[in-house]
């Protein structure tokens, strides 16, 4: 695996970023009545797998049962997915005019690529797993929920970055 | 440092601004004047006695009656399953929460129309629908229903189809003491009108 | 006006082709401003790169100020707008959960479909893992249903819990921000990486 170049690359001012950020939040809120957010489209997405793999199964999952409950029509054909859709397009867009795209594993000098990937996919599995439990990540709970002031969202948001910090001193030979 | 610092200096000033500002807490009006005016004009918002006492006796659940008027009024004669929302208090939250949806037809009555037609306006231009005024309040409702006039012989067949269906109704509701017959096929009461489905208002999905 | 969708001033098929419009928008920025490295996300919590807490609260304090002066403008109907609802119990369990998760995997869903779309496979893997993680979460949903639905306060906004006004809010998370981002500066300069 090739190791992740060290050249520079031009990012954004963070801060012109996070502007331009909140008014791409404001803009859906006004168009759509809601806030950006992400793991949603991953429930439709296994809501939707799970339906076409083994339907006896999703008949009885009270989690399946729910969700098509409260959502008509298919549950690809939703807010969410057509956003991420969008989010996979904007990204390569960015990368690509300022020549940031490349196959790789992005990982600390430290560690190897393999153990890198162990980590995502354990990170992702809880993530997964907590998105559903915090109904939102940090971009529909914390950065959304702020926006419109939710309480909900600013707790998960305070859970969410005070358990990383927390743990941050046991991970560090993994980033540092 | 220096992106920082003119950040500092454009959101500071407006987060001043809005923690001054007082909070916009006014339900926005739905209706225009002119939409108001073409509505009232066209008077579609009021409901016959017949048509009340009809459903009434057929114990349509759909009914809903609202007096305007005092607590004391309203204590001391209200038609029959009405509730009481004195249009002093017409727009506190949950009195507003009767009229969001479109299950019942609301119909608000007084003693004439007028107390009762400023709230149908008030709450009309408000955006919600199925709001009604019942024609003529409570004093012609006594004058029709409870103690319904005969009407001469030279009168049309409707009149005495009316008549007749007053005082059944007039029977069924309590008033008056002649006894009559049934009324006849093609009696007065004017269809119902039919509840407006209100596009279910779309409360905003969101989260994740 | 506002929101549009809602007052059905547009139809439900413009607002999912606008929801993928924004979603260009959301993706263009996150990954210009760098969200779509993992290496630069996780420095928030070393000090070396504070772009999460900086891109973050800023996003957040511009569109909280947009929606309220919006609002003061009668362009927007805040009650109409979502506000996520407050299941205490969950909110924190999860949350914390999710933080054990960013720590160690280095991403959110967000960006990792940022990191993604720019070619990072460890970001292919962590979106293989969110599956796993929601689809262990939905086979076993009964068993944690409790904890899921437990401590049900509707969805109060912050303000009104602290007993203040969305605006005097709005106005404390700024100074607040604004400290905390005088404080990044400070870290990064004191714990320099090179950019990657």
């Amino acid at each position: 695996m090739r190791k992740s170049t060290s050249s520079k690359t031009k990012y954004l001012n963070p801060y012109l970023g996070g502007v331009l950020l909140g008014l791409i939040l404001l803009a859906a809120n006004f168009i759509s009545g809601r806030g950006l957010g992400a793991s949603g489209a991953i429930k439709s997405g296994v809501v939707t797998a799970v339906t076409a793999v083994n339907h006896s199964a999703a008949e009885k999952s009270t989690f399946i049962k729910e969700y098509m409950e409260s959502h008509s029509g298919s549950p690809m054909k939703n807010w969410l997915v057509f956003e991420m859709l969008g989010v996979l397009v904007g990204g390569f867009l960015s990368g690509a005019l300022a020549g940031r795209l490349k196959l790789q594993v992005e990982h600390s000098p430290g560690i190897t690529s393999n153990k890198r990937l162990l980590l995502a996919l354990t990170g992702g599995i809880l993530f997964g797993f907590g998105s559903q439990l915090g109904r939102g990540c940090t971009s529909g709970s914390a950065l959304s929920g702020m926006a419109v002031l939710s309480l909900g969202g600013f707790v998960t948001m305070m859970a969410i970055f005070g358990t990383a910090y927390g743990l941050a001193y046991f991970f560090r030979k993994n980033w540092i | 440092m220096k992106p920082l610092f003119w950040l500092a200096i454009f959101v500071i000033p407006l987060g001043l601004i809005i923690a001054a500002v007082p909070q916009n807490t006014t339900h926005p009006y739905k209706l225009s004047a002119t939409e108001l005016l073409n509505e009232a004009n066209a008077r579609t918002q009021f409901i016959s006695p017949e048509t009340v006492a009809d459903l009434i006796v057929k114990k349509d659940p759909t009914l809903q009656l609202i007096d305007v008027r005092s607590r004391d009024e309203y204590e001391k004669f209200s038609l029959s399953g009405a509730i009481h929302i004195p249009i002093t208090d017409l727009l506190s939250e949950e009195n507003l929460a009767q009229f969001d949806q479109d299950v019942k037809m609301n119909v608000f009555y007084a003693n004439s129309t007028v107390v009762a037609n400023e709230a149908w306006m008030i709450i009309r231009q408000l955006g919600y629908s199925n709001i009604y005024v019942l024609e003529g309040g409570l004093n012609y409702w006594f004058e029709t229903i409870l103690n319904p006039g005969i009407p001469s012989s030279t009168s049309a067949d409707e009149e005495f189809a009316k008549y007749d269906f007053r005082k059944a109704a007039a029977q069924a509701l309590g008033g008056g003491t002649v006894s009559a017959l049934p009324a006849e096929g093609n009696a007065a009461p004017a269809p119902r009108p039919a509840i407006k489905a209100v596009p279910k208002k779309k409360k905003a999905a969101g989260g994740c | 006006m506002g929101p549009l969708a809602i007052n059905e001033i547009i139809s439900e098929n413009t607002n999912l082709f606008l929801a993928f419009v924004v979603g260009i928008g959301f993706g263009f920025v996150l990954e210009s401003s760098g969200f779509s490295s993992s290496r630069k996300l996780a420095g928030v919590f070393y000090g070396y790169d504070m772009v999460v807490l900086k891109v973050f609260f800023t996003g957040a304090i511009t569109a909280m100020l947009g929606l309220l002066f919006f609002s003061l403008f009668g362009w927007v109907d805040l009650n109409l707008v979502y506000v996520n609802p407050t299941y205490l119990t969950s909110a924190i369990i999860g949350g914390v959960i999710m933080g054990v998760g960013f720590i160690i995997g280095g991403y959110c869903p967000g960006t990792s479909f940022c990191g993604l779309s720019i070619g990072k496979l460890d970001a292919l893997v962590f979106i293989i893992g969110l599956f796993i993680g929601v689809g262990i979460f939905g086979a076993g949903f009964n068993w944690w249903e409790g904890v899921y639905m437990a401590e049900f306060l509707g969805s109060p906004k912050i303000s009104t819990a602290l007993g203040l006004t969305d605006g005097v809010f709005a106005l404390i998370l700024i100074l607040v921000a604004l400290g905390m981002f005088r404080g990044a500066e400070w870290a990064e300069k004191k714990f320099p990486r090179a950019e990657y």
